[in-house]
């Protein structure tokens, strides 16, 4: 099981308010840090239009932490098929494979605003449509790993038969997370593939690592408080079938319960549980200061790490 | 008038960087560089993490596509280059409207920027009004080439050589931005310090 970090966005959010040029700045930082301590890969997240800057241009981002480094891989988790013209997509995914061969992965979702949708003049009911089209698109003109961001068994099914990877989203119960792959992996199955090998399964968790009781709870309030980012971006959201604002309390709770916080051994054994190739720990929070997201980043590769590759998990 | 180097037809990644890189240390005001549609600003942004000075100069197939993609990709390449980006534009006219608008830090019909540029606005210009030139190998006939531009005048010249990008800049960077530049310094510079040793 690879371990991985994610989400960089490169807000200036109004919970932590700090310069664009920063978070650009500490992007390279990051992956730099992630790939010393030995750090599997680093995700990178797309929003268009947002007032926090959410970053909408993903592969440069990806290009300028791709340049900075030399083993670590870098992912977009995930760009919104939907909103951009497939054959730039494969181009720019082709470009970044030849500038740092094998080290990119793309990563691909529907999204769900409206606003966006209207921003680049598509129809958010035909967002099923195009991200298919995207994706006929891009099998024939890219031979990059390709991850699916899902939420639905339907969803990880429509993955499955097309021979591609899942990226299953943050803040699932384990119960859900094995449905969903078990989905995939029977739809995959069904497809009469040609490869030995179901398409590669990644799971982004809510996760930090703690060493007491008082760690714990600060941890569990920044996952929380993560949860703003996306009340205040499905604002307006209406078809999503999600109350992002008014139950935010009880949406919270949902987040936290399904968080894995704890001592690095705590997380490895939970981890074991799941039948997945790559784990994406969900560490790019707005609220921690920058010392305990560094701190974080180098116990993921110095503690946890080396615990995951102990169990032997899948490879 | 300031050079900007053309790495557009350098096929080589690497030697795209370490020009770049040269470009970057000696004093060369922009380099030009482009990819294939949409991959534009992946290009310029490996360029302009390996350097910190030199403008990153983009040029941008405009044609059949949303112009606010193009501005994101544009105002996030200019984030991570810590605005010193500029930007060529091929395509429709009112996509170079709708592209120069956004980068100015405007609105357009309701939709701005966000992240915004770095700099306050990023200069867009169509791809004919800088114009290019491959430099003639003899020194004589490069003076005569860099002062007729200079003087005809245009703000920038692209410029594509097979001298070193150190020769290139002792001898055209103050040409280029003086009327008065001593080329006897430059001249005898090269005897104390011959660039190809």
């Amino acid at each position: 099981m690879d371990i991985g970090i994610g989400l960089w966005c490169l807000q200036s959010t109004a919970t932590s308010p700090r310069s664009f040029g920063q978070a650009y700045r500490e992007l390279i930082e990051d992956a730099q840090l992630a790939e010393t301590n030995g750090i599997h890969s680093l995700w990178l997240s797309e929003h268009h239009g947002y007032y926090d800057g959410y970053c909408p241009a993903l592969m440069p981002a990806a290009g300028a932490a791709l340049a900075a480094t030399q083993t670590i891989q870098i992912g977009t988790g995930v760009l919104l098929l939907p909103l951009h013209e497939p054959q730039r997509v494969a181009n720019a995914a082709n470009l970044l494979n030849e500038q740092a061969p094998n080290r990119f992965h793309l990563g691909l979702g529907m999204g769900y605003r409206p606003i966006e949708f209207e921003i680049k003049q598509q129809n958010i009911s035909q967002r099923l449509q195009l991200m298919n089209a995207g994706l006929d698109a891009l099998k024939s003109q890219t031979q990059i790993p390709t991850w699916v961001g899902i939420s639905s068994e339907k969803a990880a099914e429509r993955a499955g038969r097309r021979g591609l990877g899942l990226f299953i989203s943050g803040a699932f119960s384990k119960e859900v997370v094995n449905n969903l792959i078990q989905a995939h992996r029977n739809a995959w199955e069904k497809s009469d593939p040609a490869e030995d090998s179901p398409p590669p399964v990644g799971l982004l968790r809510n996760l930090w690592i703690v060493d007491s009781e008082a760690e714990r709870r600060q941890a569990l309030d920044w996952v929380r408080s993560s949860y703003l980012v996306y009340a205040g971006l499905g604002w307006g959201a209406d078809n999503t079938g999600v109350d992002f604002v008014s139950q935010i309390e009880a949406s919270m709770d949902e987040v936290e319960k399904s968080a894995t916080v704890g001592s690095a051994e705590q997380i490895a054994e939970e981890l074991d549980g799941y039948d997945v190739d790559l784990v994406v720990c969900r560490i790019g929070y707005d609220q921690p200061p920058r010392s305990a997201l560094t701190d974080v980043i180098e116990r993921i590769g110095r503690e946890l790490i080396p615990l995951v590759d102990s169990r032997g998990g899948k490879q | 008038m300031r050079l900007l180097l053309d790495l557009r037809n350098t096929k080589n990644a690497s030697q795209r960087e370490q020009l770049a890189r040269e470009a970057d240390e000696y004093g060369i005001w922009g380099v030009v560089v482009t990819g294939p549609q949409g991959a534009e600003c992946v290009e310029a942004s490996a360029i302009a993490t390996a350097t910190r000075h030199v403008v990153v100069v983009v040029d941008v197939d405009g044609q059949g596509v949303h112009p606010t993609t193009l501005a994101e990709e544009i105002a996030v390449l200019d984030q991570i280059a810590e605005r010193r980006t500029m930007v060529i534009f091929r395509g429709p006219s009112n996509s170079q409207t709708t592209l120069t608008t956004l980068l100015r830090g405007l609105p357009f019909e309701g939709f701005i920027l966000s992240p915004p540029p770095a700099q306050a606005s990023i200069e867009v210009h169509s791809v004919e009004e800088i114009p290019q030139v491959d430099l003639p190998e003899a020194s004589a006939e490069i003076a005569a080439m860099i002062d007729q531009y200079r003087d005809s005048p245009t703000a920038f010249l692209i410029i594509s050589s097979n001298k070193s990008i150190k020769e290139l800049a002792r001898h055209l960077i103050g040409r280029a931005a003086s009327t008065d530049f001593p080329q006897m310094v430059a001249d005898l510079a090269d005897q104390i310090d011959p660039i190809n040793q």
